[in-house]
C-alpha cells in the first residue's frame, strides 16, 4: 500500500511572532514542531503499513526549515520524504497550498493508494487543505477519522461528525483526515533520530520541478488575503481583587447578589 | 437551468441536522439578512435532503426570503461528493456573491471541497462578518495563529466569497408564523455515485445538558489540579442552577467529557454569568466566552490573560476559594 | 563559530523532554519518596536507546554525538535527577569504557545488553579508604591460571542495587611498587560478588547506591578490560567523559529550579503585590538564569571538543565544577524564593535542593576538579 502523509511544521505554543508586512508568521527563531494531528496521521500510515506492507512517504510544503519536520517523520518510520519549497510558495492560502501539494502528489511514482492528513493544524485551524487536495486530485474523502480497519480490498473507517457516528466503506485511492483519538503518540528512539538526520535523503521540489506558474502559487495564487491581524478588543471592566480567601469569596458573593443570581425566583429549576 | 439574476446575493447552506439544538442556520439567516440589506439583495437558503419541507418552512419563519430545495431519497444522508456536485452547479448557475455555512463538522469538510470546486476563497470558523456596501466585499474575521489573534480576511476577486461561521456568534430572528418566502425546486440532474459508502450512521445519545442555553456557566481548567477538585464545580453549578464547562486541557486530563468543551473548537456560551476557575485564558478558550454578559475569573497568577476578559477577577488559589464559596453559599441558600 | 544547537540537537532535546515529561514526571516524586527504582520506565527507556546514547547502532545504541548526549541527560535530570544520574553513569563510565577498550567478545557479551538497557552498568572505584585518592584502592585481583581472584570492598556504587554488569577497578600487583591498576567486568550474578543494602541518601533517591564487595570472586581473563596495568588510563578517560554527563545532570536540576521559581514567583502575592515585582526576587532569578546559561555553554564547549577528538580535560573539569556549584546555588535560591512552602514536600524545590548537593562531590569533588584545571594551566 503506498501511503502519502501531508505534514506541516507549525510554531510550538504561544511563541508566535508575526511579520506585519506580509501578514505571515515569522519562522526563524520560533520553535517548531510537527502539527500534532499530522503526527497522528503518520502513525496511522505506519499502522496500515504494518498490516498491508508498502511504503510511507511524507510531504510538506514550507520554508527550508521544514526539513526538520521531515527528518523527524523519518525517525518515526517514514520511508521517504519530499520538501516542497520555493520562495514563490510563501503566503499561500489553502487554495494555493492545496494546489501545490496536489501537484506534488500527482508527480509521485506510483500515485499513492491513500493520502492521510491531520484534520486541522494548530496554527491556521482551517482544516481545508485535506478536502481541497482531494477535490483537485478527484479523490473521495472522509474527514475526522478516528478508527481505521483494514479489510480485503477496502478500508472501514469511523468518525464522529455532528453527533453522528458514521461508518464508511472506503475503496482506494482516497484521502482521509484524522482526528485526535486515533492512536496514542509514541516516543522516538534516539538512534532513529540520529539516522534520520545523518543518513537519510530528502528530495526537494520547487516551482520548476512542479511545472507551476507564478500566478498559481503563493500570495498570487490565493483567493483570500489577510488584511490585518489584531489582538481581540477587550471591553471588560477588569476589576482585580487580591486578599485572603475570605475577602475574595465575600467579593464574589457581593457580585452574585448584584446580578440577582441568588434571588429566590432565579432560574427555571 | 435558467440564470435567474434575482437569486444571486447572499446564500446560506441549510445545515438542519440536530435541529433544534443546532441553530447555526437560523443564526446565519439573521446575519445574512443584515448583510443582504446592506447589499440591497436577498438571502437564499439551500436545503438538500429527503423530506425536508419542514425545514424549509422553519427557515422561512425565521426570516429567509428564498429557499432552494433539493428533495430526493438519495440525498437523505449528508454526503460530501453529492452535495458538492449539486451545490456547485447551482452556484455556477445563479452566481451568489456571498455563501455562508455553519462551521459544523459537516460544514467544515463540505465547504472547502465546494470552494475548491468553485475555485474561490473560503475562511474558516468566522467569529464576525461585515460587508462594505461600496466594494461589496465581505469582511471575514477568523481566529488566527492558534487563536492568539484575530485575522480580517478578504476575498478580493474570487466569487462567491465563502465562509464557515462558528455557531453562537449571531442572534437568530424570532419565529414569525406570518413570514412568507419563495420556495424553489431547481432541477436535480443525475447524482454522482458516492465513492465512499456510508455503511452506518448512528446518532449518538442526546446530551442531557444544554450548555449553550444555560444562564449560569461554571467553567474549570487545568489550574484546579485534580479530578476531585474539578468535581466541586458540579456542586457549585447545582447551587447556582448552572451548567459546568471545561477547557481542552481539563478534558484531556480526563476531568470532564468532551461535550463540556468550551471555546473555539467547542461550545460558545452566552450565559448571564460565567465563572471561570483555574483557567489561564488562552484565546482558543476565551473566544467561546465573549458572549457571556458577566465574567468572573479565579486564578492564582495575577498576570493570567483570563483577567483581561473578566469583569471581576479574583487572584487566589481556586482550591481554597471554591470550598469556602460553597460553604458560604450553602449557609445562605 | 556556531553557538546554537543543530536542527538534530533541537529535535533530540524536544524528544527527550517530551519523554521525560510524559513518562518520568509521574514517577519522580514516588522514586524520591520510596527510594525504589522504576524498572518499567527504565525498560521503555532502554527500548528507546537512552542506555546506549553514544554507542554505535551496530551494538544497539543510538550513536549520538556528545552534545546530543549532554542534552538528553539534562532533559532527563530536569524531571528526575536520580534517573538522570542512572543514565549518565551507565552511559559514560560503564558502557563507554567497554565500547572503547573492549574486544569483540566483550562487545557482544556485555556492550549489547548494556546498550539496550537489558542490563544496567556500574563503575566501582571508590572504597572506604579511597575517595578522592583513587590510587589508594586496596581491591586486589590476583592471577590464578586463566582466572583472577578478586577481593575488596567498593562503596557508593551508583546504580549498584540494580546493576547487571559492573566494572571493578583493582590492583593486580598488591606490592607497593608497580601499582598495576586493572579493570575487570564482573557480572552481578557471578559467585563472589555481593551487594549490601542500598544506602539511605539525602537526595538522588530512587537511584540504588550500595556497597559491592568481592569475596574470592573468580573472574576469567576474558572479563579483563584491556591489559593489566591499563586500568588508570581507562578510568581517567571514562571519568573525563563522565564529568560532562554529571555537569549536564546538575544543569538539569538548576534549570528545573529556575522553571519552578519563575512559576511560583508569578503566583505569589505579598504586601499587595506580586513578588515577581520585588527587586530581590528579580535579582535572584536573573542570577540563576545567567549562571545556568554560562554552565550550559561550558558543557557544550567540553562536549564539542570531545566530539572533535581534542583534549577536553580542562573544559570537562570546568563544566563539572561550575555546573554543580550552579545547581547548589540555584536550588538554594529556589527554596528561598518559595519561602516556607519551599521547605515542604508539596513543592518539588526541596527535592531539587537535596539532589543538587552530591553533584559537587561525586565523579571528582569540586576540589579535585580545581586541581585538574590548575594543573592544566600550570602545565603539569
Amino acid at each position: 500500500m503506498n501511503i502519502v502523509v501531508c505534514i506541516k511544521q507549525v510554531p510550538d505554543g504561544p511563541t508566535i511572532r508575526i511579520d506585519r508586512q506580509s501578514m505571515t508568521v515569522v519562522r526563524e527563531g520560533t520553535k517548531s514542531i510537527i502539527n500534532p494531528l499530522d503526527y497522528v496521521a503518520l502513525e496511522a500510515a505506519l499502522y496500515l503499513k504494518s498490516r498491508k506492507g508498502g511504503v510511507v512517504t511524507v510531504l510538506t510544503m514550507g520554508p527550508p526549515q521544514s526539513e526538520e519536520a521531515l527528518r523527524e517523520a523519518m525517525a518515526v518510520g517514514a520511508d521517504g520524504a519530499f520538501l516542497i519549497t520555493d520562495p514563490a510558495f510563501a503566503g499561500a492560502d489553502t487554495l494555493a497550498t492545496s494546489h501545490v501539494l496536489a501537484r506534488a502528489i500527482s508527480r509521485l511514482e506510483p500515485f499513492p493508494d491513500l493520502i492521510l492528513c491531520g484534520m486541522q493544524t494548530i496554527d491556521s485551524d482551517t482544516g481545508h487543505v485535506g478536502p481541497q487536495i482531494a477535490e483537485e486530485l478527484n479523490l473521495p474523502q472522509v474527514c475526522g477519522v478516528n478508527e481505521i480497519h483494514v479489510e480485503e480490498g477496502f478500508l472501514m473507517v469511523k468518525r464522529l461528525s455532528d453527533n453522528f457516528l458514521d461508518t464508511f466503506r472506503v475503496t482506494l485511492p482516497a484521502l482521509l483526515t484524522v482526528n485526535q483519538r486515533l492512536f496514542p503518540i509514541r516516543h522516538l528512539p534516539l538512534g532513529a533520530l540520529e539516522i534520520a538526520f545523518s543518513q537519510r535523503d530528502i528530495i526537494k521540489w520547487g516551482i520548476e520541478e512542479l511545472n507551476l506558474k507564478a500566478e498559481e502559487v503563493g500570495i498570487k495564487g490565493s483567493a483570500t488575503r489577510v488584511q490585518q491581524l489584531y489582538s481581540p478588543p477587550q471591553k471588560r471592566e477588569g476589576k482585580l481583587i487580591t486578599g485572603s480567601p475570605q475577602v475574595l469569596v465575600d467579593n464574589l458573593i457581593k457580585k452574585l447578589e448584584a446580578l440577582s443570581i441568588l434571588d429566590e425566583e432565579h432560574g427555571s429549576g | 437551468m435558467e440564470a435567474d439574476k434575482a437569486i444571486g446575493g447572499v446564500w446560506v447552506f441549510g445545515d438542519y441536522r440536530n435541529y433544534f439544538q443546532n441553530r447555526v442556520t437560523l443564526q446565519l439567516i439573521a446575519k445574512g439578512k443584515d448583510l443582504a440589506e446592506k447589499l440591497k439583495t436577498d438571502v437564499t437558503v439551500l436545503v438538500l435532503g429527503d423530506q425536508v419541507h419542514q425545514y424549509a418552512m422553519e427557515y422561512i419563519a425565521h426570516g429567509v426570503d428564498i429557499i432552494m430545495v433539493a428533495d430526493h431519497p438519495d440525498l437523505r444522508d449528508y454526503q460530501v461528493e453529492t452535495y458538492t456536485h449539486l451545490v456547485a452547479r447551482w452556484a455556477e448557475a445563479f452566481q451568489p456573491e456571498i455563501f455562508l455555512a455553519g462551521a459544523t463538522s459537516f460544514g467544515r469538510e463540505f465547504f472547502p471541497r465546494l470552494a475548491k470546486r468553485l475555485h474561490t476563497g473560503l475562511s474558516a470558523d468566522c467569529v464576525a462578518l461585515e460587508v462594505d456596501p461600496e466594494t461589496r466585499l465581505l469582511i471575514q474575521t477568523t481566529p488566527a495563529f492558534g487563536g492568539e489573534l484575530l485575522a480580517e480576511v478578504w476575498t478580493y476577486h474570487h466569487r462567491p466569497q465563502m465562509a464557515t461561521v462558528h455557531p453562537g456568534m449571531f442572534k437568530e430572528l424570532p419565529h414569525d408564523h406570518e413570514a412568507v418566502g419563495r420556495i424553489l425546486y431547481p432541477e436535480i440532474d443525475v447524482l454522482p455515485e458516492e465513492r465512499v459508502k456510508l455503511v452506518r450512521s448512528r446518532r449518538q445519545p442526546k446530551e442531557r445538558l444544554s450548555l449553550e442555553e444555560a444562564r449560569v456557566v461554571i467553567a474549570g481548567g487545568r489550574g484546579l489540579g485534580s479530578k476531585e477538585k474539578f468535581g466541586l464545580l458540579y456542586d457549585l453549578a447545582e447551587l447556582l442552577e448552572g451548567e459546568v464547562g471545561a477547557t481542552r486541557p481539563a478534558i484531556r486530563a480526563g476531568w470532564a467529557q468532551e461535550e463540556r468543551l468550551l471555546g473555539q473548537t467547542g461550545k460558545s456560551v452566552k450565559p448571564n454569568l460565567l465563572i471561570t476557575i483555574g483557567t489561564s485564558g488562552a484565546l482558543q478558550y476565551t473566544t467561546g466566552l465573549q458572549g457571556a454578559e458577566n465574567i468572573i475569573a479565579i486564578n492564582r497568577d495575577s498576570h493570567a490573560p483570563i483577567f483581561k476578559i473578566a469583569d471581576l477577577g479574583l487572584v487566589g488559589d481556586a482550591n481554597t476559594i471554591v470550598p469556602l464559596l460553597l460553604e458560604e453559599l450553602r449557609k445562605r441558600l | 563559530m556556531r553557538l546554537e544547537p543543530s536542527m538534530k540537537q533541537e529535535v533530540v532535546r524536544r524528544t527527550a523532554r517530551k519523554f521525560a515529561e510524559d513518562r518520568l514526571a509521574s514517577v519522580a516524586v514516588e522514586m524520591d519518596r520510596t527510594g525504589l527504582f522504576p524498572w518499567d520506565i527504565a525498560k521503555e527507556m532502554g527500548e528507546l536507546q537512552y542506555f546506549g546514547l553514544e554507542i554505535p547502532s551496530r551494538f544497539g545504541g543510538a550513536g549520538l554525538d556528545t552534545v546530543s548526549c549532554s542534552i538528553v541527560i539534562e532533559e532527563i535530570s530536569r524531571v528526575s535527577a536520580a534517573m538522570g544520574l542512572c543514565v549518565s553513569v551507565h552511559n559514560s563510565v560503564s558502557a563507554y569504557p567497554i565500547y572503547s577498550f573492549g574486544n569483540d567478545d566483550q562487545h557482544e557479551r556485555f556492550l549489547m545488553p548494556l546498550a539496550s538497557g537489558e542490563k544496567i552498568g556500574t563503575f566501582c572505584l571508590t572504597e572506604p579508604n579511597a575517595g578522592s585518592d583513587a590510587s589508594a584502592i586496596e581491591t586486589t585481583a590476583i592471577r590464578d591460571g586463566n582466572h583472577y581472584i578478586l577481593n575488596g570492598n567498593k562503596i557508593f556504587v551508583t546504580n549498584g542495587g540494580i546493576s547487571g554488569i559492573n566494572l571493578i577497578f583493582t590492583r593486580t600487583d598488591p606490592d607497593e611498587k608497580g601499582k598495576n591498576y586493572t579493570v575487570f567486568i564482573v557480572e552481578s550474578d557471578r559467585n563472589g560478588l555481593e551487594k549490601a543494602p542500598t544506602e539511605e541518601l539525602m537526595g538522588m533517591r530512587g537511584n540504588p547506591v550500595c556497597p559491592i564487595s568481592l569475596n574470592d570472586c573468580r573472574v576469567p581473563e576474558e572479563n579483563r578490560l584491556g591489559e593489566e596495568g591499563h586500568g588508570l588510563k581507562i578510568a581517567l578517560t571514562s571519568l573525563n567523559g563522565g564529568r560532562i554527563g554529571i555537569a549536564s545532570q546538575a544543569l538539569g536540576i538548576a534549570q528545573a529550579s529556575l522553571d519552578v521559581s519563575i512559576k511560583y514567583a508569578k503566583e505569589r502575592y505579598q504586601f499587595g503585590k506580586n513578588i515577581s515585582q520585588f527587586g530581590a526576587i528579580q535579582d535572584f532569578l536573573a542570577e540563576m538564569a545567567t549562571r545556568i546559561e554560562a554552565a550550559r555553554l561550558l558543557i557544550y564547549r567540553a562536549s564539542y571538543l570531545r566530539d572533535k577528538d581534542h583534549n577536553y580535560l580542562k573544559e570537562a573539569a570546568m563544566a563539572k565544577v561550575y555546573a554543580s556549584e550552579v545547581a547548589v546555588e540555584a536550588t538554594r535560591i529556589g527554596v528561598q524564593i518559595h519561602g516556607g512552602y519551599g521547605y515542604t514536600k508539596a513543592y518539588p524545590i526541596e527535592r531539587y535542593y537535596r539532589d543538587a548537593k552530591v553533584c559537587e562531590i561525586y565523579e571528582g569533588t569540586s576540589e579535585v576538579q580545581r586541581i585538574v584545571i590548575a594543573r592544566s594551566l600550570l602545565g603539569n
